[in-house]
């Protein structure tokens, strides 16, 4: 007797398990389709003074939250309206300011607020390795990375170094620029996969059917689309997002990504980048994003990341990104003058 | 947790986010001259509504007393708009201020570091959010 109602307990529980209470479409599955908002404050990668702690206090993570809005309140301050011009030579900024300074405050949105799952915050979007981190990259990475960089890691000085360095130069023309820099594809992989929360443009909206998937980015406008119970594509063919092919596993949608380009959007990585990619809808109306990635050209090892995607009410707007991509004639003329005035320089 | 550590590791967090940022947009080092910079003021002529990035053109009067149209380059349009503010918010006519550096090609463009009114007050504020790398206009920050 005793087995009996422990078996139907059992199986009560399962079958509540299975039957989530979430929305669903026709055919049953989890219904996917909607807008979501992937922004977060919580980093890709667990500060190194974490260790390997996955979670966060909440005093701690209501302290980051608090710091963050600080900052953004300082950014809005008023300021001198006579004042003078910035320093010549440069403002010093680094990274994507490059010295001329980037955007104010007021273009970033990057969500206000770290995610937690299962009620406890996290302290980096990665899980796996347990230090939070990307494991350690190979050799050969190291090499490809450190050259494809080197560009960045110059100093904007206003002139044409590269003109003294073998060579292509970084500006020769268009296809010298990087993909998300020509609006082929959004950077910081924010259409991956894996994909990854960015500075702004962090809308998602999914379409969903009973043999498709597809997911609209709000970035540069990238467009997944994702065959169910299919086969990847010949080897042959090589996409920038990759070739996705995905299937349900009870109401958890498994999706498979091979044939990248030799340009994916998680920029370390290389065409051999494997991702499997799992989309659970919970019924606090979040979908819970987790993903595993592994590349043989790239790491150690593969790696596991997971955050929520809220469920938003704002439509995705258009992101015709090329159309008003007046920076890249900007860049290109720029690079012409600069040489063209070294060279008049070293003959003088 | 003492409030030190939490400092530490809140400071921590946001070098984290700056760097992991730093190699994911570079357009503006490769687009404007460190060593031209400028402050432009004048009345707002038309906005460009436009991705990636949003366009404010002005009339400047330069100190010989020639007047000459630049754009300044801002950021997408997109995060305006969920915040309320809209082409019409600006409107020609509205007299704004720029400080920034002029492009690289030596047209008549520059990237609108700090976009205020005549008393400094910023043109758009109340950003839900932060992670603009520094634009260095506060010595304090």
């Amino acid at each position: 007797m005793k087995i009996k109602v422990l078996s139907l307990l059992i199986a009560a529980t399962l079958s509540q398990s299975l039957a989530a209470d979430i929305p669903r479409t026709a055919n049953g599955k989890p219904d996917l389709n909607g807008n979501y908002n992937t922004a977060t404050l919580t980093p890709l990668q667990r500060p190194i003074a974490f260790g390997d702690s996955l979670y966060l206090s909440k005093e701690a993570a209501d302290k980051i939250v608090a710091a963050v809005a600080a900052e953004k309140a300082e950014g809005d301050k008023q300021i001198d309206g006579d004042r003078e011009a910035p320093p010549a030579g440069g403002d010093g900024s680094q990274g994507a300011a490059g010295n001329v300074g980037g955007y104010n405050s007021f273009w970033i949105d990057n969500g206000d607020s770290r995610f937690e799952i299962d009620g406890k915050f996290r302290t980096s979007i990665i899980y796996k390795p347990d230090n939070g981190r990307l494991p350690k990259m190979l050799p050969v990475a190291q090499k490809r990375l450190s050259k494809l960089y080197a560009r960045y890691a110059k100093k904007n000085t206003g002139s044409a170094w590269w003109l003294e360095t073998d060579g292509p130069g970084p500006y020769d023309g268009p296809e010298s620029n990087t993909p998300s820099d020509r609006c082929l594809q959004g950077f910081g992989s924010t259409g991956g996969p894996p994909m990854m929360p960015v500075l702004y443009n962090n809308y998602k909206q999914i379409i969903q059917s009973e043999d498709h998937i597809m997911i609209l980015v709000e970035m540069v406008h990238d467009v997944r689309t994702i065959r169910l119970n299919s086969e990847h594509i010949s080897r042959d063919i090589r996409k920038w997002m990759g070739d996705s092919i995905g299937h349900w596993e009870g109401d958890t949608l498994v999706v498979d990504t091979t044939n990248f380009t030799d340009t994916p959007g998680f920029g370390r990585a290389t065409r051999d980048l494997h991702v499997v990619e799992r989309f659970t809808l919970k019924e606090d109306n979040t979908l819970h994003y987790q993903f595993t990635a592994e590349d043989p050209n790239t790491w150690s090892e593969p790696w596991s990341g997971e955050y929520p995607w809220p469920r938003s009410d704002s439509p995705v707007y258009e992101y015709a990104c090329h159309e008003g991509n007046y920076a890249m004639g900007n860049i290109l003329r720029g690079a012409r003058i600069l040489e063209a005035e070294t060279t008049q320089k070293a003959k003088n | 947790m003492t409030l030190i550590r939490i400092f530490i590791i809140v400071s921590a967090m946001a070098v984290t986010y700056f760097s992991s940022q730093v190699l994911a947009h570079h357009a503006f080092s490769a687009e404007f001259d460190p060593n031209r910079p400028l402050v432009l003021k004048g009345p707002v002529i038309r906005v460009e509504w436009v991705n990636p990035h949003a366009w404010i053109h002005l009339e400047h009067t330069t100190e010989a007393g020639e007047k000459e149209v630049w754009m300044v380059e801002g950021g997408t349009p997109n995060t305006l708009l969920r915040r309320g503010v809209n082409k019409n918010t600006v409107k020609p006519g509205t007299y704004i201020i720029v400080d920034g550096y002029q492009s690289k090609d030596r047209s008549n463009r520059a990237n609108g570091r700090n976009i205020t009114l005549a008393d400094g007050k910023k043109l758009f504020m109340g950003s839900s959010g932060t992670g603009a790398p520094k634009d260095g206009a506060d010595k304090k920050r």
